[in-house]
Formats: C-alpha cells, sequence, structure tokens
C-alpha cells in the first residue's frame, strides 16, 4: 500500500495580514505616547526686570485678589462675573485700560490662574500682576 | 532534447521570525519609553477654560506641590537650585520651554518666587500647564 503524505503547507505573512496588523497598532501606540506628552496651558509673557511703563491713572483698573480669593476692586468686594462685565463697561470708553492685579501671596493657585482665564477671554492686552499685601492695605483704604 | 523546467518556487518567509520581530519591537519600545520617562509629582491641577497648546521641542517642567515644593525631573530642589537649573537650561537652549506645574491650592508665593527667577535671567514666556475645566 502506497501512503501519501500531505505536504505542509507555509504560511505566507504577506498574505495573512499579520505584518501589516502589527504596524497599525505600532503606529496607534506612536500616536498615543505623543499626545500624552503635549502640555495645554496659559502662556504668559514676562517682562523685564527694569520695564517701567507709564499709564494714565484713569486708565488703570486696580484689582485686589485676596487669600480667601475674594475679588476688590475700589474698596468694594465683587464677584468674576460682576468683575467680567465690570471691565467690558470700562473698555468700552477707555479702550487703553490696563487691569493690574495684585496677588496676595497666600491666595490658591487656582484663584489666580481664574483670573489670568478672565483676562484672556475678555481679550485684555494690557495686563499685569504682582504680589504683595502691603499696597493692598492702601488700595482699601 | 527534452529540457527539464525548473519549478518556480514561492517565496516563503519562515513564521519563526515574527517572534524575533516582535522581541526586537519590544524591546525597542521599552528603551524608547525610557528615554521619554517624565517624572511626574502628583498635584491637582487647576483649570482654565481659554487653554493653549504651549509644548514646544524642548521643554522644562518645574513642578510646584500643594506644600510648595519644587521639583525638576523628580528631584527636590530649593530656589537657588531651580534657578542654576534654569540659567542652565536656558544658556544650552534658549529657546526651551519653561512650564510651571502648580497644585491648585499651593499659595501664590510658591509660584511668585519661580516667576522672579525668570524674570530675573530674562527668559521671555512662561507656560502656566493647566487642564481643560470639566463640563464643559
Amino acid at each position: 500500500m502506497r501512503v501519501h503524505f500531505a505536504r505542509r503547507r507555509t504560511i505566507d505573512i504577506g498574505e495573512s495580514g499579520t505584518l501589516s496588523d502589527l504596524a497599525f497598532l505600532l503606529i496607534i501606540f506612536f500616536i498615543v505616547i505623543a499626545v500624552f506628552n503635549v502640555h495645554q496651558g496659559i502662556l504668559l509673557g514676562i517682562p523685564r526686570p527694569d520695564s517701567k511703563r507709564v499709564v494714565e491713572k484713569q486708565d488703570l483698573l486696580w484689582v485686589e485678589l485676596t487669600k480667601n480669593g475674594t475679588i476688590w476692586i475700589e474698596g468694594r468686594s465683587i464677584s468674576l462675573q460682576e468683575l467680567a462685565v465690570r471691565v467690558r463697561d470700562l473698555r468700552s470708553f477707555r479702550p487703553n485700560m490696563t487691569f493690574a492685579l495684585q496677588v496676595d501671596p497666600d491666595t490658591p493657585y487656582q484663584r489666580v490662574v481664574d483670573m489670568i482665564d478672565l483676562v484672556r477671554k475678555l481679550e485684555i492686552s494690557n495686563f499685569s500682576f504682582s504680589m504683595g499685601t502691603a499696597a493692598l492695605q492702601e488700595v482699601r483704604k | 532534447m527534452r529540457v527539464p523546467r525548473q519549478k518556480r518556487r514561492r517565496p516563503l518567509v519562515p513564521i519563526s521570525a515574527m517572534s524575533d520581530i516582535a522581541f526586537l519591537l519590544l524591546i525597542f519600545i521599552m528603551l524608547i519609553s525610557l528615554i521619554n520617562y517624565r517624572r511626574e509629582i502628583p498635584i491637582r491641577y487647576s483649570e482654565a477654560e481659554k487653554l493653549v497648546n504651549s509644548h514646544e521641542e524642548k521643554n522644562l517642567e518645574i513642578w510646584v506641590d500643594h506644600s510648595g515644593a519644587l521639583y525638576v525631573q523628580g528631584v527636590r530642589h530649593d530656589l537657588a537650585g531651580i534657578e542654576g537649573i534654569v540659567a542652565e537650561t536656558i544658556m544650552r537652549n534658549p529657546s526651551t520651554r519653561i512650564h510651571i506645574l502648580a497644585d491648585r491650592e499651593t499659595p501664590y508665593r510658591n509660584v511668585h518666587g519661580v516667576l522672579e527667577i525668570l524674570k530675573t535671567l530674562q527668559h521671555r514666556v512662561v507656560s502656566l500647564v493647566v487642564r481643560a475645566r470639566k463640563g464643559e
């Protein structure tokens, strides 16, 4: 009796599609890794240490941010929404308005970010902020 | 005379080589991951609405945790140490983007210290890294 041996068939990688699957997974992997490393945030321009700018007194909007997050403007406290309305009104007849923010050293960072975010949303180009407590007391008086 | 025609053999790729390729790829990916390893400090990110993509080709991350401790690459530094690192980084590559990643509850004075250093070193732009406000 003659026995017929079946020939073992080889698998062609090109046809099986395994290689293309692998390449596709690798592409996805690198795209995901690239997205993970991207930062989003607020870009701030830092002034030179010796830079000074002359601002007319009526163009200056002096805002104080206390450590409990209260916003003080011209001796009274207001909310963030009220501040936004106030700034919009003010800017309509003072286009060169400068927003000067004085931040208490103990203010939580999120409150400061909220203020900077508001300034960016209102597209205020003249914006400066500093830290201090002594000056804040004078403003309140 | 009859010339015996050679049968054309189909090109074969040995399937056993696939495991070798996969293994090499695994090593490659692991090495790349090690190079890109980013030491994160546990902080609660601040949130804002208007964000921009502040990532650059070269970046330096300064982390400020809840207590005000400063970290670069997972190593704690004081303000003088941070100043040295920033100065060296800027000297090597002036276009390096400095990122400040501060905890949302940390007192502002801790962030202000870093900003003052950048001002002293006359670095022009800083990125305050925040997350997009949730629910929007």
